[in-house]
């Protein structure tokens, strides 16, 4: 027979346990990756940078060092199998298999001339229906956009709000000469991308920017594709006589440990055209991506000094002509103003929205801001001498501005009164709503079933201890 | 009614922070300051009950409630707030029905103290929570991070932790009424 001290203690030890293995357990169960939703969840969802920036009366300089357990410089490889050339490394879902994703640096950059980026960064360039989203806009759907469809656009990316005359759906493009006069008044992000395998080699960076989608600079760009699709090979293979070899071997591209001072990518400078009547052998590997040395706007941005992955960090420093002569493309700066920008990292073979984001932050040259940058003269700067600033960057799951202007957001309020993200947020916090996000109907189901039948154990619990703690005698 | 909601919940909190402090005074004592303040405990909780409800339900009104639900920090204080209410009342409905007895012996007073003092811990992580939801973060965040609540991650359990819930719903009743019968 249970005695009533027993009894007690059990029912205490039942109800200590069970929240103790409640607190053990959870926020388990839920998240999980599923690809076929666009859903990866990267194990680590903050990490750090550090900013240095530094000027000339020429040139601007951004130094970023960033930690990543093992480089990736490959990209987009073409391996024979013996019979075709098949490709490894288009753009994944989460990490590439073969881990053929090449580690990359962003910046956004503005002059004040978008007020809502310098307060929500990279979040206000989310819009509707953004690749690979849950909810992403198809490939039939934008094909029958009368202006996407026409310009072969097959997804929908980075662009700002008020290229859409409803911000909350990615169709409403405004007119050519609305957009027009919006680039005309700086309604525009310049885009700053280096790339550790179709940019750096050639020590230069991709120049971008973003108004009702994501643009490459006029000029030529750093990289062109390297395919021949009527002949289902390379357009071009690598000059033997110039390099001692036709292609690279997948035994080596697959242990994507290159040495970076090696050829392990093509370039027009030692490249010929494909020969198909060349005795290929199964496992050589042609890039399907060649690089070219950028021209024009496109090319304004260089690598100073060699980016180089050293000890778990990855050193890259940019530099630009403080006014590049093209406005309509860049934002060009000088001694005395102010800067907004946003920066992001891919690394660990991800691509696409796999990526680390900061918030904004302001660059002041000769002006108070949150980074100062360095005045110098001369050729470059003594970077001892210019603090780092650190940054922690974060993973920003699948949150899009029409969300965040949406009921659904609590803060939306705030944002339409012009509170800055930094005011609410940290980064931590940030990166864990984005996970739950991806995981909200599932988690809203679960979060009130625990709710519900923890009302009930403290129910059950207090029942059972009223059911004890009273006397004997009390019972009749 | 975010400020309305602010200003409700000081009553709550105090009756029930008063009442996690003569829960303490009568497990350690019986002196006649300890039995006075048993005497108000119900009166307290009772308090508590009525001004928590009014709380709770203005803190369901201060954002809509999809928008309450879709954010993990106002999905975890309603989570945190509804179980105080119930907690701090299914309490008060113990003290009321088992009368003085409840303090019978050091087993007792022993219970009693670890339910007073996680009817606390309970007020204070509701609290804090809802401070973070206001926009007004403490350090008390951190020492839920460190018993392993990330108040920034919504709290729900797996599916069979649901389970294990259910049957310990059902057996602690089972126990109690088999343990009561005997000495």
């Amino acid at each position: 027979m249970l005695k009533r001290t027993q009894a007690k203690l059990l029912v205490m030890g039942l109800f200590g346990g069970g929240l103790l293995l409640s607190l053990a357990t959870h926020g388990s169960g839920v998240i999980a990756n599923d690809p076929d939703r666009n859903i990866w969840i990267p194990d680590d969802l903050t990490m750090p940078l550090e900013l240095q920036v530094a000027y000339n009366d020429e040139d601007i300089l951004f130094r970023y060092r960033w930690p990543t357990d093992h480089p990736n410089l490959f990209i987009d490889m073409l391996r024979f199998d013996g019979e075709r050339w098949v490709r490894h490394g288009g753009s994944p879902v989460g990490p590439e298999p073969d881990a053929m994703y090449e580690d990359r640096v962003t910046m956004l950059v503005d002059d004040g001339s978008i007020p809502e980026f310098q307060r929500y960064g990279g979040y206000i360039t989310v819009g509707d229906g953004m690749r690979y989203f849950t909810e992403a806009a198809s490939r039939a759907e934008i094909a029958e956009h009368p202006v996407l469809g026409p310009e072969g656009r097959a997804d929908i990316r980075k662009h700002l709000p008020a290229t859409r005359s409803d911000p909350d759906d990615w169709t409403t493009l405004v007119d050519p000469g609305e957009l027009a006069a919006q680039r005309e008044a700086g309604y525009f992000l310049d885009l700053w991308h280096w790339r550790a395998h179709r940019s750096n080699p050639l020590d230069v960076s991709d120049d971008q920017y973003i108004a009702q989608y994501r643009f490459g600079d006029s000029g030529r760009g750093p990289y062109f594709t390297n395919w021949d699709s009527d002949g289902g090979h390379p357009s071009l293979m690598f000059d033997a006589e110039q390099v001692g070899f036709h292609a690279l071997r997948w035994e080596e591209v697959s242990r994507n440990n290159p040495d970076p001072e090696s050829i392990y990518y093509l370039a027009e400078d030692f490249a010929v055209p494909f020969d198909p009547d060349h005795a290929w052998q199964e496992g050589d590997v042609i890039p399907r991506r060649a690089l070219r040395q950028p021209a024009g706007s496109r090319g304004a941005i260089r690598v100073d000094g060699p980016a180089r992955w050293n000890d778990g960090w990855w050193d890259v420093t940019l530099r630009r002509a403080l006014d590049t002569g093209y406005p309509l493309e860049d934002k060009i700066m000088h001694h005395g103003g102010v800067y907004d920008i946003g920066v992001a990292v891919h690394r660990d073979a991800t691509g696409a929205r796999w990526h680390y984001v900061s918030m904004p932050y302001q660059v002041g040259l000769g002006r108070n801001a949150d980074i100062a940058a360095h005045r110098f003269t001369g050729a470059r700067p003594n970077w001892d001498e210019v603090p780092p600033f650190e940054m922690t960057l974060f993973y920003p799951g699948q949150v899009s501005w029409p969300r965040l202007n949406s009921e659904t957001h609590a803060g939306a309020d705030s944002i339409r009164a012009g509170v800055p993200v930094r005011f609410r947020h940290n980064e931590a916090q940030l990166a864990q709503y984005g996970v739950e996000i991806e995981f909200e109907a599932a988690i809203r189901r679960q979060w009130m079933l625990t709710l519900l039948l923890g009302v009930g154990l403290i129910i059950s619990f207090a029942l059972s201890a009223s059911l004890l703690l009273r006397r004997r005698e009390e019972e009749g | 009614m975010g400020p309305y909601h602010t200003m409700l919940v000081h009553f709550p909190i105090a009756f029930w922070v008063t009442a996690t402090v003569i829960i303490f005074v009568r497990a350690v004592s019986s002196g006649k300051l300890a039995l006075a303040f048993d005497r108000v405990l119900v009166p307290f909780l009772f308090l508590g009950t009525l001004t928590g409800i009014a709380a709770w339900f203005i803190g369901t009104l201060v954002w809509p409630a999809d928008t309450l639900q879709t954010s993990p920090l106002g999905r975890n204080h309603m989570m945190a707030a509804s179980w105080s209410l119930i907690y701090w009342t299914v309490l008060m409905l113990m003290r009321w029905t088992v009368g003085p007895a409840i303090w019978d012996s050091v087993l007792n007073r022993v219970i009693m103290l670890l339910l007073g003092g996680l009817g606390g811990v309970l007020l204070i992580i509701t609290a804090t929570i809802g401070g973070h939801l206001a926009g007004s973060a403490t350090f008390l965040t951190e020492i839920l991070r460190m018993i392993g609540w990330e108040v920034y991650a919504t709290f729900y359990l797996p599916n069979w932790m649901l389970v294990v819930l259910v049957a310990l719903i059902v057996l602690m009743p089972v126990l109690a009424l088999f343990g009561r019968r005997s000495a």
